[in-house]
């Protein structure tokens, strides 16, 4: 039975695999975090995938982006993952929007996952969440480095994204394209992103703005706490 | 004295920096720093750096006490 590893389980079990098919997630960005993220989740049963990425798939994409294969190339990217997600798993409906992320995509959804590789598309998404109150699973990597943060907005509606990174702050100059990743630790912190989604579905998450660091180099994970920013110009503001 | 670290990449330019310091801010200890260390230095005045204390997320005018630990965080911006 598909998913007998859950059922087995008394946190999870039948009422738990009900709730994850009825979930409505949302995956922003099907590159190296995405990838793992909609793989884990599909696999996982959850009943309503949106995915949303404008890009193709590049030659340079497959060291890390373990949805496609070479044949892919030039190819949308959420058309390709919505193949190989319906293929893992029919019984859940996946649906691909290959364009860049806007308000109206979020509205629906009980969870947005950010895969995204930039600030403005985070700052868009933790925003919308927030104003939806809905939950965000945000993540990135670099180098040999992975991050994430969570927020339940539909529980705290203090301390988001903007609290710990200002909006208005410039993008650093490293990002993946000049700088390199290295693809495993996308898939750790893609695997921890599906974890925190199951986690939110199910109810079993409280760690609201609890950042995670990890540095494959050398092994070493931190937990950082936030606290919200007066003032805030998106959890901050009454109304 | 306060402890301090620098996590992931920032480590690979503050191998010779001391693993604990005398400071009033984590400003302080990025100033303290810059005749020193200067490739470190400009890798903390980046955009999105973080600083967290006693492994709270702060900003760079902290007080620090005796026995506080401060890490400095490289931002992380790829996906």
């Amino acid at each position: 039975m598909r998913y007998s590893r859950h059922l087995l389980m008394d946190d999870i079990g039948e009422a738990g695999q009900l709730k994850l098919s009825q979930a409505r997630v949302l995956i922003v960005g099907l590159g190296g975090l995405g990838c793992p993220v909609a793989l884990y989740l599909a696999a996982a049963g959850v009943g309503h995938l949106s995915l949303c990425d404008a890009d193709v798939v590049e030659l340079s994409n497959l060291q890390r982006q373990v949805l496609y294969r070479e044949a892919d190339c030039d190819r949308y990217k959420v058309e390709c993952a919505e193949r190989e997600l319906r293929a893992l798993n029919p019984h859940i409906n996946v649906i691909g929007y290959a364009t860049e992320i806007t308000d109206e995509f979020i509205r629906d959804q009980d969870i947005v996952v950010d895969c995204t590789d930039n600030l403005a598309a985070r700052q868009l998404m933790n925003s919308a969440c927030h104003r939806n109150k809905i939950g965000f699973v945000s993540a990135s990597a670099l180098g040999w480095e992975g991050q994430l943060v969570a927020f339940d907005f539909a529980a705290q509606p203090r301390l988001c994204l903007n609290c710990i990174v200002d909006k208005d702050s410039p993008e650093p100059m490293q990002n993946c394209s000049n700088s390199g990743v290295v693809g495993p630790v996308l898939g750790a912190m893609g695997s921890l992103q599906a974890t925190t989604v199951i986690r939110m579905v199910l109810g079993y998450f409280q760690q609201h703005g609890e950042m995670q660091r990890y540095d494959g180099k050398s092994g070493r994970w931190l937990a950082l706490l936030a606290s919200a920013k007066d003032g805030c110009q998106v959890c901050g503001v009454a109304g | 004295m306060i402890d301090v670290l620098f996590f992931g990449r920032l480590g690979d330019f503050a191998k010779q920096v001391p693993a604990t310091m005398q400071a009033l801010t984590p400003a302080e200890i990025r100033d303290l720093l810059a005749a020193d260390f200067p490739d470190l230095v400009r890798e903390l005045n980046q955009p999105q750096v973080l600083v967290s204390v006693n492994k709270m997320i702060v900003g760079w005018d902290q007080p620090l006490f005796d026995g506080s630990e401060v890490a400095f965080l490289p931002p992380v911006t790829g996906g």
